[in-house]
């Protein structure tokens, strides 16, 4: 059980959560992710950690509501609540190598996970500029990332009325890839690192590649246990079948079969709706405590 | 002298319409009379074979004359003979429903050559299970953890599954302080994640893992060795390592299509199912897409299991298996209840591609079809070869259950561990690595076996531990 030591809405849908977890804050390095089960039917839910306190034996991770488990985290949960159970660190650490001047690409709460490595990477002796490709009530460490690379650009709009998720995200794409032709040009990055959904990464990549500068993605496929056992996160990456949670998460974005990530990871949409629905259904009867 | 017997007793079973209606356990197991009346078709040979066809040794004419000699006390009984399993084996409910006894301890039962061995499995789960609803074993337990002289000796176990808690559970009786690192956030491994509820209820689990924290087993869930605490650091705190950390990344195909939408391995399968409750959704949150048709591919008891387990979701089911009928690896009484559940089976049928459709989602397997020649193999099995015809079968749910090997992440953090190509750990006659104070056994060091083959690993191991602990105390 892992105490809630604080708990803030960041921006809108996004929830900070401050975790004593020292097993887990003694370890984990950037690159890195958790699986939380916050309750006992919930799922298992891979998360990055933000920052940590080795001496003092917490990680803060920031929840964003996307999915039934995610959104009770940030309705059910109180300061001084356990969480049942946080596993980690999994996956590879980020390579802690000098590449010159990397742009490090977050979309939408992807920059959530850019955020430990592009510090990190600074501190090593890089440039490192940050982007951040989001609608505006969404706008995430803004002032953290600022402190911590060479310069931090929010690429951003608001949300119009009426404006659904095709929309947002046709947005998010058309202004990011403008974003990006326009950093590579002027900028010249010895190396491009993205974390979003799928469909973002790959239409970044599509930009990235007519450069053919290097680019490295940190992938999110659907993940179950993360420790290399179901098989559920499998992506195929030059061909051959890996495993996201144990290979990866990061790969060369040159490599990755895009077109059978984004399939794999739209498989329980129609579900994930089903169990939200009802979960709101629930909470409107005032049925969920 | 009493006339012989020579049909087993039969255990109740759950009606066929019922079981498909959810995950209850099918088999009831022997009420005490009908237990008596199967203990008394024992021959009670002497030497007695079935303890040689045991892994674990356990004296199984022992604790049958147990229940056979009180049987007006149905409690000293029970007590008495669950004292004898417990002296080999501590989680004999777990045992007894999930060890294959046909090709083991019921194999050479001498009732067996003139009619139906003794239904050694059934008894075993029926002592421990009376001996839990009427708190028999509570009282064991208590009678034995006073006795237990404390070691300060500390050890610690890699993998809360059948090797690791057998390990546990006989180095705790013995009074070494043993902590179990588990990667999920339940103990029980294999047996929590892959077996399923209607063989091997969680609830059953569940009790026998108390029984080990009773006995000061301490069991951390949620810590990855390698990750959460690495190897050397285990060697530092520890005077001894175990690792039974089972083969748990599945075997896939390298074949056109594996990673279409609706393809599950049976790991993932069952895992969502078994441990996140998948059957429960939206309730649970862990949701499971099944279609209508659903293949299996494999025939050991995990396809058994993943087949049985879909059918219970709604699903027709048909199980593709490369080879024919007697070379299914799965338990008889399992394929048994498989078919009685409306499992199909479709023999010398070998996936060649799985084929999509336009969303990415499966919705058929094309296989070749196979013949089998007079030839056998290493493993005796008759030598399978393609006929050049194929076939193309229907279905919106894959599961693949053809095997699994040892963990990649084991591979990829401990390194200094010696192991083969596959990642099989090497050990000595006594289980020790090539790391002085660290042992291995179950599946960690042979690739894919049972449960009851890691729980002798286990059991074998704790001795091991106990002698090196012993010589490296008087040596100091």
């Amino acid at each position: 059980m892992y105490e809630i030591l604080e708990k803030k809405e960041i921006a809108a849908k996004n929830v900070m959560y401050k975790i004593h977890a020292p097993h887990i804050a003694k370890k984990v390095q950037p690159g890195q992710f958790v699986v939380v089960r916050a309750f006992e039917n919930g799922e298992r839910v891979p998360l990055t950690p933000v920052t940590w306190n080795r001496k003092e034996g917490w990680i803060t991770l920031v929840v964003f509501s996307r999915g039934k488990t995610t959104l009770r985290m940030n309705m059910e949960l109180k300061e001084g609540d356990k969480i049942l159970n946080i596993a980690g660190p999994l996956g590879n650490p980020a390579p802690m190598k000098r590449f010159g001047k990397i742009l490090a690409i977050g979309m939408i709460t992807g920059i959530v996970e850019v955020y430990p490595i592009a510090k990190a990477w600074q501190e090593l002796g890089n440039e490192v500029i940050t982007l951040h490709i989001v609608p505006e009530p969404m706008i995430l460490l803004r002032e953290e990332l600022e402190n911590a690379v060479s310069r931090h650009i929010v690429e951003s709009f608001p949300l119009k009325e009426g404006m659904g998720m095709p929309e947002i995200f046709k947005e998010l794409v058309t202004r990011g890839q403008a974003k990006v032709k326009e950093l590579i040009e002027v900028e010249k990055p010895d190396l491009i690192f993205m974390v979003g959904p799928a469909g973002g990464q790959k239409a970044i990549f599509d930009v990235v590649k007519e450069y053919g500068v290097p680019m490295e993605v940190d992938l999110h496929p659907i993940m179950v246990d993360g420790t290399g056992m179901c098989g559920a996160c499998r992506v195929t990456i030059g061909g051959e079948v890996k495993f996201a949670c144990v290979d990866g998460p990061s790969f060369d974005a040159y490599e990755v079969n895009w077109e059978e990530l984004i399939a794999r990871s739209g498989f329980y949409t129609d579900l994930e709706k089903r169990a939200m629905e009802d979960y709101l259904a629930k909470l409107a009867q005032g049925g969920v405590q | 002298m009493m006339a012989i017997i020579k049909e087993r007793i039969p255990t109740p079973e759950r009606l066929i319409e019922e079981r498909l209606q959810g995950f209850m356990e099918v088999n009831l197991g022997y009420t005490f009379e009908l237990a008596l009346q199967e203990a008394q078709r024992c021959l009670q040979c002497n030497p007695a074979p079935c303890i040689q066809g045991c892994p674990v040794h356990i004296d199984i004419p022992g604790f049958i004359k147990k229940l056979r000699e009180n049987k007006e006390d149905p409690k000293k009984a029970v007590k008495e003979a669950l004292e004898v399993i417990w002296a080999c084996n501590t989680l004999p409910a777990i045992t007894g429903r999930v060890c294959p006894q046909e090709d083991q301890c019921e194999a050479p039962c001498v009732m067996g050559k003139v009619g139906e061995p003794i239904n050694i499995g059934k008894l075993e789960r029926f002592v421990a299970d009376y001996a839990r609803e009427q708190g028999i074993d509570e009282e064991l337990l208590q009678e034995i953890i006073p006795k237990i002289e404390k070691k300060k000796e500390k050890v610690a176990i890699i993998g809360a599954g059948p090797a690791g808690l057998t390990c546990a559970a006989e180095l705790a009786k013995d009074g070494y302080q043993v902590t179990i690192f588990e990667a999920l956030h339940k103990p029980g491994g294999v047996l929590v994640y892959g077996i399923p509820e209607f063989r091997l209820p969680n609830d059953t689990i569940e009790k026998e893992l108390e029984k080990l924290k009773k006995l000061g087993v301490e069991m951390k869930t949620d810590y990855i060795v390698g990750r959460t605490v690495t190897l050397d650091e285990l060697l530092e705190n520890y005077d001894a390592v175990f690792i039974g950390t089972g083969a748990g990344t599945p075997k896939l195909p390298s074949l056109p299509g594996i990673n279409l939408n609706g393809i599950y391995s049976a790991n993932e399968f069952l895992t969502r199912v078994n441990l996140m409750k998948a059957y429960a959704f939206p309730e649970y949150d862990t949701p499971i897409k099944i279609g209508k048709k659903v293949i299996v591919i494999g025939a050991g008891n995990t396809a058994m299991d993943a087949a049985r387990t879909a059918r219970r979701l709604g699903a027709e089911v048909v199980i593709a298996y490369r080879r024919g009928k007697e070379d299914i690896t799965a338990r008889i009484e399992e394929v048994e209840h498989a078919k009685e559940e409306g499992v199909t089976f479709e023999f010398f049928l070998s996936p060649m591609e799985f084929i999509g459709d336009e969303n990415g989602r499966v919705k058929a397997v094309k296989f070749m079809k196979m013949k089998a020649l007079e030839e056998r193999d290493s493993k005796g099995k008759r030598k399978i070869v393609p006929t050049g015809d194929t076939t193309v079968l229907e279905a919106d749910t894959v599961v693949i259950a053809i095997g699994k090997t040892t963990s990649k992440l084991l591979r990829m953090t401990m390194a200094k561990i010696e192991a083969d190509e596959y990642g099989v750990i090497k050990v000595d006659e006594k289980l020790m690595t090539n790391i002085p104070g660290v042992f291995a056994g179950g599946d960690a060091i042979r690739g894919e076996a049972t449960v009851i083959l890691a729980m002798g690993d286990g059991r074998k191991a704790a001795k091991s531990i106990k002698e090196y602990l012993e010589k490296k105390a008087n040596n100091t």
